[in-house]
């Protein structure tokens, strides 16, 4: 078995329909209508309010699904494609194994919640973007970009969905999102150990791992899904990240990075309005 | 309890654990050393193959073995030291050259065709010979000096009987034509001629067959 997996190997069965982060954008169906403004909603949030609250929970649901899936592979694929000792600690191993078994659970969770809501496997296509985050061959890169970026949303996706379960009157969601995100501080909380540890006498490397951990957080933001304006259908659970080890000014710029995402898809969308009209 | 002053029995009746071993405090980290390489060869393995996997259930049964060996070899690298070996880096060896081969042999297998191959090698082979030294450890090392290595073999061997068993029913379905029968056999035959040779997971005398004279046992 080769170390270092490029994402189109991922395995899966015919239920899954893999596309990738530039497919998603290039999707026609994305396209912008002339009167858009108009029929905008004032908020994104997730609340049992929206008309399609179902099923925009059901996708959220099968996107964390196969997210999952991919933390898990990616997981587990740290274990293999480091030396242990000379390119990646033993205790840092240790610790990807222990993230694979808590992957492997959790993507046995949103399989049954999934079925709770009432979608099937292949539902919604897969965006593989997760995975590509974790194919770094530097280990510390993958941490950034794994733990801290990818594992990071995953606990405001959790917080939003455990939000969600709260509100709709649905205690199975909410139990479930919740112990999946005492997961989620976990995972991220090594990161960020490894991340300081690994890089102690290594600021270059550390400035490195920073730099692509922000790049990896922009890609996340998905156009500004992420950020504090409820125009965003995510908001950013900051009590939760500073448990994980994320400092304030660390979220201030992941807030950052949402509105600046936000704002430059807006005016995407104020460009294909014009060309519409004309 | 009539009288707390009356002298007891150090050693109730049902406690009947022997003071004699066959292994020297040398000789269990030198095994160790090798339970905890072989268990890490296995975390990474499973580990790695879990991408490589088309079935949902298989792939996330990978993730939780893999887990599991993890642990176990953590609880090697932690016994390490308390058997005078200060470096367990020094000890965490494969038993020979035979092993080596094996680890490659059996990590072969990477298309997603493959799952049958990959879990033969680690539910069919693997897993057994992991059975085998742990139990000839468990049952040949002093009940009293050895304690520690008894406790975390006994937690271990349960995981090992709990995995072998979820890994040769993932197997039994999986085969479904007898061309896929003999694929499994054959892997497993290919990868059992190695494990032969290397002797089992701790080399030659890993369950008390072929063993040199024991240094410094007490039996």
């Amino acid at each position: 078995m080769k170390k270092f997996m490029p994402v189109e190997e991922l395995a899966r069965d015919e239920r899954f329909n893999q596309i990738t982060q530039a497919d998603r954008m290039a999707d026609a169906r994305s396209a912008v209508p002339a009167n858009a403004e108009s029929t905008r909603r004032s908020s994104n949030r997730l609340t049992p309010a929206r008309a399609d609250a179902s099923d925009a929970a059901r996708s959220l649901m099968h996107g964390i699904f196969v997210g999952e899936i991919q933390a898990l592979e990616g997981a587990g694929r740290t274990c293999w494609d480091f030396t242990t000792g000379e390119e990646a600690p033993f205790g840092l191993k240790l610790d990807m194994a222990r993230q694979a078994w808590d992957e492997a659970r959790h993507v046995e969770i949103s399989l049954k919640l999934g079925d709770w809501m009432g979608s099937d496997v292949g539902q919604y296509a897969e965006n593989t973007v997760l995975f590509q985050a974790a194919c770094s061959n530097d280990p510390v890169l993958r941490l950034a970009g794994v733990n801290r970026a990818l594992e990071g949303l995953a606990i405001d996706v959790f917080t939003s969905m455990k939000e969600f379960g709260e509100m709709a009157g649905d205690p199975y969601l909410e139990f479930c999102e919740d112990w999946m995100l005492a997961d989620e501080v976990t995972h991220v909380k090594m990161g960020s150990d490894w991340l300081r540890k690994v890089t102690e006498n290594d600021p270059e490397r550390r400035k490195k791992a920073l730099e692509f951990q922000s790049i990896v957080d922009k890609m996340f933001s998905y156009g500004g899904s992420r950020s504090d304006s409820d125009e965003s259908s995510l908001g950013i659970a900051r009590r939760f990240r500073e448990l994980a080890g994320f400092t304030s000014d660390e979220n201030e710029h992941i807030a950052e990075l949402g509105l600046q995402a936000l704002e430059e898809r807006k005016a995407q969308i104020r460009e294909k309005q014009a060309a519409a009209k004309n | 309890m009539a009288n707390p002053q009356k002298p007891r029995a150090p050693f109730a009746p049902w406690d009947r654990r022997e003071l004699p071993g066959s292994f020297s405090v040398e000789e269990t980290a030198r095994r160790v050393g090798h339970y905890k390489w072989a268990e890490m060869k296995l975390f990474e393995a499973l580990g790695g193959w879990i991408a490589t996997v088309p079935e949902l259930d298989i792939k996330m049964r990978l993730g939780t073995h893999c887990y599991k060996h993890a642990w176990h070899a953590e609880l090697w690298h932690k016994r390490l030291p308390e058997l005078r070996e200060m470096n367990p880096e020094r000890l965490t060896l494969p038993a020979n050259d035979a092993m080596v081969r094996f680890i490659e042999a059996m990590t072969e297998p990477e298309a997603p065709e493959l799952t049958i191959e990959k879990l033969v090698g680690v539910y069919r082979v693997f897993i057994p010979h992991f059975i085998s030294a742990y139990t000839y450890h468990l049952n040949n090392t002093s009940e009293i000096t050895d304690m520690p290595t008894i406790r975390s073999i006994k937690f271990i061997l349960q995981d090992e009987f709990d995995d072998w068993r979820e890994g040769e029913m993932l197997i039994q379905s999986l085969l479904e034509t007898t061309e896929e029968v003999d694929r499994a056999a054959a892997h497993q035959a290919r990868l059992e001629k190695i494990m032969l040779e290397a002797g089992g997971i701790a080399g030659p005398g890993s369950i008390g067959i072929n063993t040199p004279a024991p240094q410094g046992a007490m039996s």
